[in-house]
């Protein structure tokens, strides 16, 4: 009798030893394996014919050429990440306190959007606020001053802020509608006013879904290539620019380059952030 | 507050659809802008069911999108599992980490990092075509798995740890306690980590866009390079369809979710009035009464489950027929697909009524030579995005169509086969002296010429005061800054600066390059945007009033100009003139067949055909002298294609491209990279 859930016991752990294989097997082959290829490409370089160890290709990166392509690309993700976060957080705060079913729906709508092809999305973008395009020509027939914004790092800022905006609005979302508002009750009641409610409660309590949600807007914005490329001009190159074209060039030891230390960048950047939040379920995505 | 808060609400929802409200009207527009509207019409939606690529790239997707979810489905929910149960919490974290940095990466890292794994691979085995349906199937598993696994991963945690024990003390084996017990419990985590999945991997365009291969198109990718061009409100009426199709899935799931909310409101609400008739009996002591319990809450939680099931099956289902009949296909040949690598707009396509080459080649091969032959046509932007796919290695083409100096560096570092001209009888009738033994292909034996023509500069007439027009000099006017678009491409635009100032644009001497420099970063304040086949849209909506692009497109934006544009051209004194050439690569596959296309492209009709259609100057002899040409065309573009008095050896020798050797063309790059970012 005692020896029948023994048994079970060790088979059930070899089940359970050897469920997660394919994936770790996946994981070494397409996940660690390709960035070690990064790697590899960024330090070495093609010297007629034959791979040669270099660091040239990186050291490229830290030319002030390059240095301002970058400090670009971080200065406008920076400021589309906050304007998502002064949009969001609103409306992620104000969705939380509707009725459930009303919340069902607009949380439904806001993520529609992402269900759509982004690269038609930022096209009808550019439709939109070209100079002639439509909001300036309707502004034009009833006689107010036209907007020119295409062609310029406003108008990249917005394609980022439109593509993104959902991004910092789900995971706030999904931290402020498990908050127990019994908590906020109990501030008001001790003397909080809306204010300190707001800092000294909510704020901290939708701390993890806030963080998530800069990550995810952040990450995206500072990599991207298409929207500064279909929203931007002559002076709006990005890092994600100069990746893709050393790609499209054949460079590959430079797109390699790039990519290898905005990688590095990015990790640290994270690994920082996320030491300051301990909650590790954090509030990804939905 | 609470109004405000509705109409802050209201506004962000206003932002996240204009863009798509704007898709959605253009969608039933009768004239073919995407910016003026000119009155209903279902026109485009007729030209979407009638548009071959745009159908077979959403097949594309689909397939795609249903395969990689159901695998990364079954993968991660297993590595979720696995997971939950891991002891060593070192290698929970360390798995935990991994499975996370395809979503912590930026998707252009993980895009490159797998290309180069791909490319690194097919190398050592020694495949011809490194990036294919393949690649792009592991590339969405990879970053589909942790979406799923985050999705599931809570559901195990969230599960009743005595549970499985239970099923096992009642002799279930290990399996049948996952099947029949934890699978039902984890199933809505599975189900939203698979639809997530799912839609990851349909709207996915950056990773895939390192790494797709060339006979396997996804959506997204040709949605990307049609709007480097002209777009086509046919791609609005398919974003339509697929934005409806959406909003009545969601809203159905909404609702079945709804219901069941209600549903279990009410069984809540039972047990709350059982629990105080419970504790009403244990007070007063009399036995108690309860009315009815319902059991319908426990049949629809199940009932759920059961339809998730039915739900995921279908899929898996599904994606086994698909990745079976993709076996099956690559194991049994019986077509035989030539890849076809040329410039967007570049051959008449059967668009709006015209011929349709690749379709007519097909025919052809079918009806005369007896074989089923599928044309697999793809474009490229620019001579430098085609070199970069050829010198990748990753691809495989029959039939390519660079342009001169792309033939010569091409040629000369072995990437071209020699022609049979035995296959290709066409050439000897129509392509005359003039073309022949140019210097990219002096012993003619690379390429067979398809197009040739002169860079020229357009203007809007109705914005431009004529004084200013006639040289170079209109793209560095003060008076139109902001206006002006020049080329997203160094060559191009380093040689608009050369020409102007009359510099030999194949100089190996830097500082005249470091002058030319100095031109551009003088124009640049005035320009308005870099662009390549954008200028289209630019100049026909009037967006840009100055811009120089290739006499043919010209001709091509006059007949789609807004009724306030009125566009001009002109030559200015010194020019690029160039050729477009077909070629054959070494890595082709069929060169038989290809050098059968090159011969059908030369025949008569199908010349025709392309001139009328593309509007570049032909080099074959019976195009121009054809009179339907010279009657279809008019003698206005006739005037500018084929200028008289026009010795085409002398200038072109004098003005046309060269290959730059290899630490000029580095110089070149890093000038470029200068000037995008100074």
């Amino acid at each position: 009798m005692t020896s029948v859930p023994k048994k079970s016991k060790v088979r059930r752990s070899l089940l359970q030893r050897y469920a997660a294989a394919p994936h770790i097997a996946w994981a070494i082959l397409f996940i660690i394996a390709p960035l070690i290829f990064v790697a590899y490409y960024a330090f070495t370089d093609t010297v007629d014919g034959s791979v040669v160890f270099s660091i040239e290709n990186l050291k490229t990166f830290f030319t002030p050429t390059y240095l301002k392509i970058f400090s670009r690309s971080v200065g406008l993700a920076l400021i589309s990440t906050v304007i998502c976060l002064l949009l969001g957080y609103p409306i992620a705060y104000f969705i939380s306190r509707t009725k459930p079913k009303t919340q069902r729906l607009l949380i439904l709508l806001i993520m529609l959007p992402m269900w759509m092809n982004f690269i038609i999305r930022t096209y009808s973008i550019s439709e939109l606020i070209k100079d002639t395009g439509i909001i300036n020509s309707f502004l034009g027939k009833i006689g107010i001053p036209q907007m020119h914004i295409y062609g310029k790092e406003g108008a990249v800022v917005l394609g980022m802020v439109y593509d993104y905006l959902p991004y910092m609005i789900l995971p706030i979302y999904s931290v402020m509608a498990k908050l127990d508002y019994r908590l906020v009750e109990a501030a008001g009641d001790l003397g909080c006013n809306s204010f300190k409610v707001m800092t000294k409660v909510i704020f901290p309590l939708s701390r993890s879904g806030v963080i998530s949600g800069i990550t995810m807007v952040f990450v995206p914005s500072i990599s991207t290539f298409y929207i500064s490329q279909k929203l931007g001009g002559p002076s709006t190159l990005l890092i994600g620019d100069v990746i893709e074209q050393s790609y499209n060039a054949s460079n590959y030891h430079l797109a390699a380059a790039l990519s290898f230390v905005l990688m590095v960048i990015l990790l640290i950047g994270l690994a920082v952030v996320n030491k300051y939040t301990d909650d590790d379920s954090g509030g990804m995505l939905i | 507050m609470k109004k405000l808060s509705k109409v802050y609400i209201a506004l962000i929802l206003i932002f996240l659809f204009a863009p798509i409200a704007v898709l959605i009207v253009f969608s039933f527009n009768s004239g073919s802008s995407t910016s003026v509207f000119k009155g209903f019409s279902l026109h485009w939606y007729a030209e979407l069911f009638k548009n071959a690529a745009m159908l077979n790239a959403l097949k594309n997707s689909l397939i795609l999108a249903i395969s990689s979810a159901a695998i990364s489905t079954v993968i991660g929910t297993a590595a979720a599992f696995g997971i939950h149960h891991m002891k060593k919490k070192w290698l929970r974290r360390s798995v935990m980490t991994a499975t996370n940095i395809p979503m912590m990466n930026p998707d252009i890292i993980t895009g490159i990092s797998l290309m180069f794994l791909f490319v690194f691979v097919g190398t050592l085995l020694g495949l011809q075509t490194k990036l294919s349906f393949w690649t792009m199937l592991i590339a969405h598993i990879t970053f589909s798995l942790p979406y799923v696994i985050l999705n599931v991963l809570p559901k195990f945690r969230q599960m009743d740890k005595s549970l499985p024990e239970a099923a096992l003390d009642l002799g279930c084996t290990p399996l049948q306690s996952f099947f029949k017990v934890q699978l039902p419990a984890i199933l809505p985590g599975v189900f939203t980590g698979m639809i997530m999945a799912f839609t990851m991997s349909l709207d996915d365009f950056v990773i895939s866009y390192f790494t797709s291969g060339v006979d396997f198109q996804t959506l997204p990718i040709l949605i990307y390079s049609m709007t480097k061009k002209d777009v086509k409100p046919t791609i609005y009426a398919l974003s339509t369809i697929i934005f409806i199709v959406i909003l009545v899935l969601l809203l159905i799931t909404n609702r079945e979710r709804t219901s069941e909310e209600r549903l279990e409101a009410k069984r809540l609400r039972e047990e709350k009035r059982l629990r105080s008739a419970i504790a009403k009996s244990q007070k007063t002591g009399k036995p108690m009464r309860v009315k009815r319990v319902s059991e319908s809450s426990i049949e629809v939680s199940h009932g759920r489950s059961m339809n998730l099931t039915k739900i995921i099956a279908v899929v898996c289902i599904l994606a086994i027929i698909i990745s079976t009949c993709l076996v099956f296909s690559v194991f049994s040949k019986r077509t035989i697909t030539l890849n076809v690598y040329n410039w967007g707009e570049y051959i008449s396509d059967g668009a709006e009524g015209s011929y349709d080459t690749n379709a007519e080649f097909e025919k052809y091969c079918r009806d005369e030579l007896g074989m089923n032959v599928k044309v697999n046509y793809n474009t490229f932007s620019s001579n430098e995005d085609l070199y970069a796919k050829l010198s990748s290695n990753a691809v495989s083409y029959d039939v390519i169509i660079p342009s001169d100096y792309m033939i010569a560096r091409l040629a000369s570092e072995g990437y071209l086969q020699e022609l049979d001209f035995n296959n290709i009888p066409n050439y000897e009738k129509s392509i005359t002296d003039d073309f022949r033994g140019l210097y990219y292909d002096p012993e003619n034996k690379y390429s067979v010429p398809y197009t040739y023509g002169m860079i020229g500069v357009i203007y809007d007439a109705s914005r431009v005061s004529e004084d200013d027009t006639g040289s170079w000099d209109l793209m560095w006017n003060e008076k139109y800054s902001g206006q002006i678009v020049q080329y997203n491409n160094s060559r191009d635009a380093f040689g608009t600066a050369f020409y102007k100032n009359s510099w030999d644009v194949n100089t190996t001497d830097k500082s005249v390059w470091d002058k030319a420099l100095a031109e551009l970063q003088q124009q640049k304040p005035l320009l308005k945007k870099l662009v390549m086949d954008e200028i289209y849209n630019m100049m026909e909506t009037g967006e840009a009033m100055i811009g120089s692009y290739y006499a043919g497109d010209y001709l091509t934006m006059l007949d789609n100009q807004a009724d306030n544009v009125d566009l001009q051209f002109y030559y200015p004194e010194n020019t690029n003139l160039f050729v477009d050439a077909m070629c054959i690569p070494t890595c082709a596959q069929n060169k038989t067949l290809a050098e059968e296309y090159i011969n059908f492209m030369l025949s008569d009709d199908t010349a025709i055909a392309n001139a009328e259609y593309i509007c570049y100057a032909s080099p074959h002899a019976n195009v121009y002298n054809s009179e339907i040409y010279q009657e279809d065309m008019g003698e206005d573009a006739i005037s500018i294609l084929y200028p008289e008095d026009f010795d085409f050896h002398e200038k072109y020798d004098a003005n046309c491209y060269k290959d730059l050797p290899p630490e000029m063309k580095e110089y070149l790059n890093a000038l470029w990279i200068k000037f995008a970012t100074e």
